[in-house]
């Protein structure tokens, strides 16, 4: 059974967990942007972590489906319907068939995710149904979701129940976030003032964002002796900084080495919150150690086993 | 200079760079080669993926099951051990290079720039072996170094938007193959026919890291006839080991 495209929004993509094992031959993971948030739709919809589901961007589809599903969205605050009667986020609803599902604009948040029960089950590359849209790979061949596009989806689970976020857990997006950050690889690159200008923030997100990076505005963060480094290899979350003393975070679809001076890396757990800013929008980035950011991904990851009533 | 005791340098709460040296060398890529070597044979729990650059290895982990201490403690034991000799042979990859041309649209302004007629510089660029360092950037684009010391050229003052992909070109004493399309600012003096990146193959990169690269010049008509033969999914490059 599958699902029609009737139209697909600016930039909507099939997205599982990522990737994993290619980095060497220059392939980034990909992957959602928001993964808790991610995560948390497919276990509404009572899927496994690692279901293909959709990556809706600013503003999302709108889809007909040929048989009976649970569904469920997060992420981005965006208004959902189905057959033109507003439904609810952060939780599942089943969608009959011949029903026809919209998602519509974020209005604070930029991702929105929609997980379908039995997932989505483009043919996966290289192991996984990621889209790379830089690559051309993964997803529906390579691409963003186009109007008359039919995807293909796994066998529908017999039963399901309705599932909920609990109320405390729902995200808002709309503030001016903290977000965890270790300094390194190349902070001794820095003055001592770049480090505290990148601390004392507040960075401003720029419109030229997106998933391979997010670039900001702010104080500037001097350097020692120029930005140029012996090639490396870019974490996830790595804060790049170039001759113009700015941020750019580098995301789930980064480019895998670069020969640009590093100064820290957002923690993993951020990445979400990161993906879910909008241009305009300012952070703080906080500085925390490699210990503190184990305890801290340990205690989120303990909160999401129980985020589900 | 290869740094008597690795440099551990974390990058987020997920990996770690360890870096063996502050020089683009044969010997420094090699260790990182010969660490990454170890690590997938000894099978070290809680190592996720890694990722070779010229004097560094990335090395991503699961903090649930190996903590920093531990994983920091795992890889200078490993990394005493990581001499090039661990290594399995290189492989020899033997890639076609039309030299000139529309291809090689810009041989000639490199050769004027270099102080040799075009054929020459053609001639020595064919002539030397390629080490591949590491492969990305973007996808199965391979670093290399060999050229010989004359063919050192500044890069593109102005860089081009658009690359095809193929375009075998030089810049400082580096050797690139752009292997989607893409901006950049090397001298372009040749396009191979290969297909460097091919998202559908078992294998996406052409290239490994570790591998020996050396280029065979062609005319336009095989060059040509190949590109038909690698659209039709019928042609690879030799490899040898």
């Amino acid at each position: 059974m599958n699902l029609l495209v009737q139209d697909a929004g600016p930039l909507t993509t099939v997205q599982d967990l990522g990737r994993m094992g290619q980095l060497r031959v220059g392939l980034p993971r990909s992957g959602p942007m928001d993964r808790e948030a991610f995560v948390l739709a497919n276990r509404l919809v009572g899927n496994d972590d690692n279901s293909a589901g959709l990556e809706c961007t600013l503003m999302g589809p709108r889809l007909e489906f040929a048989d009976a599903r649970w569904v469920a969205v997060t992420g981005a605050e965006a208004f959902v319907a189905l057959d033109g009667e507003e439904m609810p986020r952060w939780e599942s609803f089943r969608v009959p068939a011949g029903g026809v599902l919209r998602i519509g604009a974020a209005r604070t948040g930029v991702r929105a995710y929609l997980a379908i029960a039995g997932g989505i089950t483009t043919p996966p590359v290289l192991g996984s149904r990621a889209t790379y849209l830089r690559g051309g790979l993964g997803g529906l061949h390579g691409r963003a979701l186009r109007k008359n596009d039919t995807l293909p989806l796994g066998p529908a689970p017999a039963g399901g129940t309705a599932r909920r976020l609990r109320a405390e857990m729902v995200p808002t997006h709309g503030d001016e976030p903290r977000i965890d950050t270790i300094l390194g690889p190349q902070d001794d690159r820095f003055i001592a003032a770049g480090i505290a200008a990148l601390f004392g923030g507040p960075y401003e997100m720029l419109p030229q964002s997106d998933r391979m990076g997010a670039r900001f505005k702010g104080a500037r963060i001097e350097h020692t002796r120029g930005h140029d480094i012996i090639s490396d290899g870019i974490a996830l979350g790595a804060i790049q900084v170039i001759g113009d003393g700015q941020p750019i975070v580098l995301l789930v679809d980064r480019q895998t080495a670069g020969g640009y001076t590093k100064i820290g890396a957002v923690c993993s757990y951020e990445i979400g919150r990161v993906g879910q800013l909008k241009p305009g929008q300012r952070l703080r980035f906080r500085q925390v150690t490699v210990a503190a950011a184990h305890a801290e991904l340990a205690a989120r990851r303990a909160v999401l086993e129980t985020a589900i009533a | 200079m290869i740094y008597p005791q690795p440099r551990f340098l974390p990058c987020g709460d997920l990996a770690v760079s360890v870096e063996l040296a502050d020089e683009i060398s044969l010997e420094a890529n090699a260790r990182v080669l010969a660490l990454e070597y170890l690590i997938r044979q000894r099978r070290v729990a809680g190592i996720t993926e890694t990722l070779p650059t010229y004097r560094a290895l990335l090395v991503y982990y699961e903090p649930a099951e190996i903590g920093f201490d531990a994983l920091t403690a795992t890889l200078r034991a490993l990394a005493a051990e990581a001499r090039p000799e661990v290594l399995p042979p290189a492989r020899h990859v033997e890639l076609p290079c039309c030299y000139g041309g529309e291809l090689g649209f810009e041989l000639e302004a490199a050769a004027t720039k270099l102080g040799l007629a075009p054929d020459e510089l053609a001639r020595l660029h064919a002539g030397a072996d390629y080490h591949v360092y590491f492969v990305g950037f973007t996808p199965g684009l391979p670093y290399m170094t060999g050229m010989p010391e004359r063919l050192n050229i500044p890069r593109l003052v102005n860089p081009r938007t658009k690359t095809p992909a193929g375009s075998v070109s030089i810049g400082g004493i580096q050797c690139c193959i752009y292997s989607v399309e893409s901006p950049g600012g090397f001298w372009v003096l040749g396009r191979t026919p290969a297909r460097l990146y091919d998202p559908a193959a078992a294998e996406p990169s052409l290239l490994r890291a570790g591998d020996t690269v050396r280029f065979r010049p062609i005319e336009r008509a095989e060059f040509d006839a190949i590109a038909a033969e690698v659209a039709g999914g019928r042609w690879r490059p030799q490899v040898t080991a």
